[in-house]
């Protein structure tokens, strides 16, 4: 199996995808596909399974507007907005379902634990206990290696907001990162 | 540099790695415990959890299997003049067909300021729709503020420039004017509509709401040029509140259309849902 194409390769794959090219297909989800499973496992913390169907669905409605996006342009956004907004549905469709559901208590808030001083919370359970909006932003410029600029894109933003957002959790996240370390022995 | 500092040179680092970060960063992250933790629990190496290989294969045969080479969407600037285009055209063949009594009556301060800002709304909320068109693109202004910024603003524009002034008939002559514009509202919803369908608008809702309004502001262009009645609560009400109920319209097709989740019905259409998976 070849290694999958760098980040700045995948426009160019993106728009031989649109040309048919059966190499492309297998590009693009190679190099796309982990970043967006790492996107889908941090929001709501869902589980290995939903987030498979996820991606899924993902690709699945990528296949069908590809042909919304313009050569040139990064696709990186374009894929990450098409992601956020399956995310969106995927949500809402579960929240269908568990309104259906006999209501039991509900389960504490998820908190990062420490095993020892030397261990760290997986990242998914650390940027869980953020708020979307930020859990959105820091998801995707670490576990998705976008840039700022590519994060305003994929959510409608601006590049001021982003950071800000950024700021916000990493500041969340450093407090919470103490807090834990003081709990411990 | 203390702690904030390397927050904030990591957020205007973001995407260059951290070998990119300034040796000051290195040399405080090094002697600092803290944001030695802080940057290793941030560090996306430690992120596990890759999609198993078979999964990746499987989805890769049902997309050869379905590839056809498409065309792209045209340029951001060709939809900009269509949006535009139409919005004259329906505009103009009103004035054609009912006159242009409003700008006679109206003192040319009003005119030349209603129309600029008729003109000004509906070419942010073109420049906003062409870019929901295509996920990912670059928005200036949010476009879920920014019809109720255009509303708003036309509201106390239109109280700033017209008075209160008796009118006989408020009822009959707003159900009138109203009668008058309304099917140009429609003409024009149905028109942004097929050009909208060729592109991917993420969110139905957000979509809807703009193009509800610039098919409502199209109504209200017209009216403002062919109704000559000039007292502020006709034309708060019969003129821009064409264009509230065009965007609330465009809000209700827009829940509709996310009543349904997309996806399945993309998969069921396709074949696809289910087809890799175990």
């Amino acid at each position: 199996m070849a290694p999958p194409p760098s980040i700045a390769a995948l426009d160019g794959w993106m728009a031989r995808y649109q040309q048919a090219d059966p190499e492309a297909p297998a590009a693009l989800i190679g190099a796309i596909s982990p970043g967006l499973l790492r996107f889908f496992r941090t929001q709501d913390l869902v589980s290995r399974q939903q987030a498979d169907d996820l991606l899924q669905e993902t690709w699945l409605r990528i296949h069908r507007v590809r042909h919304t996006y313009r050569p040139g342009q990064p696709v990186l956004p374009w894929v990450y907005a098409i992601a956020r907004r399956v995310r969106v549905d995927g949500y809402r469709r579960t929240r269908r379902i568990r309104v259906h559901e006999i209501a039991t208590e509900m389960p504490p808030e998820p908190r990062p634990r420490f095993e020892n001083r030397n261990s760290l919370p997986a990242f998914e359970t650390l940027v869980a206990v953020l708020p979307e909006a930020q859990r959105e932003v820091v998801t995707m410029l670490k576990a998705g290696g976008l840039s700022l600029e590519e994060v305003a894109r994929a959510t409608s933003s601006t590049v001021g907001a982003v950071k800000q957002k950024a700021s916000r959790a990493y500041e969340r996240l450093r407090r919470l990162l103490q807090e834990e370390n003081n709990e411990l022995p | 540099m203390n702690c904030r500092d390397v927050e904030r040179s990591l957020i205007e680092h973001e995407n260059s790695g951290a070998a990119c970060l300034p040796a000051q960063v290195h040399k405080h992250v090094s002697t600092c415990e803290r944001c030695g933790e802080f940057m290793r629990a941030l560090n996306p190496s430690i992120i596990a959890g890759a999609p198993a290989p078979e999964i990746l294969r499987r989805l890769e045969d049902t997309l050869i299997a379905k590839l056809r080479p498409v065309r792209p969407l045209a340029p951001a600037r060709y939809f900009f003049a269509a949006f535009a285009v139409i919005f004259i055209l329906i505009v103009a063949a009103g004035a054609y067909r009912r006159g242009a009594a409003g700008i006679s009556a109206m003192s040319p301060g009003q005119s030349i300021t209603m129309l600029c800002a008729l003109s000004a709304s509906a070419g942010l909320l073109v420049y906003s729709l062409v870019h929901q068109m295509a996920p990912g693109s670059q928005h200036w202004i949010s476009p879920t503020r920014l019809p109720a910024a255009v509303i708003g603003l036309l509201a106390l524009l239109m109280a700033g420039l017209f008075h209160f002034l008796p009118e006989r008939d408020y009822w009959g002559s707003g159900l009138a004017c109203l009668r008058a514009g309304g099917p140009f509202a429609l003409l024009a919803g149905a028109t942004f509509w097929l050009l909208l369908r060729r592109g991917a608008g993420l969110s139905p809702r957000v979509t809807g709401t703009a193009a509800g309004l610039l098919a409502g502001l199209v109504t209200t262009s017209a009216q403002e040029i062919y109704c000559p009645i000039l007292d502020v609560s006709h034309i708060l009400t019969w003129h821009l509140g064409v264009a509230l109920m065009g965007a609330v319209l465009g809000l209700a097709a827009g829940f509709a259309a996310e009543a349904k989740p997309l996806a399945t019905r993309f998969a069921g259409a396709m074949g696809l849902k289910g087809a890799w998976r175990n």
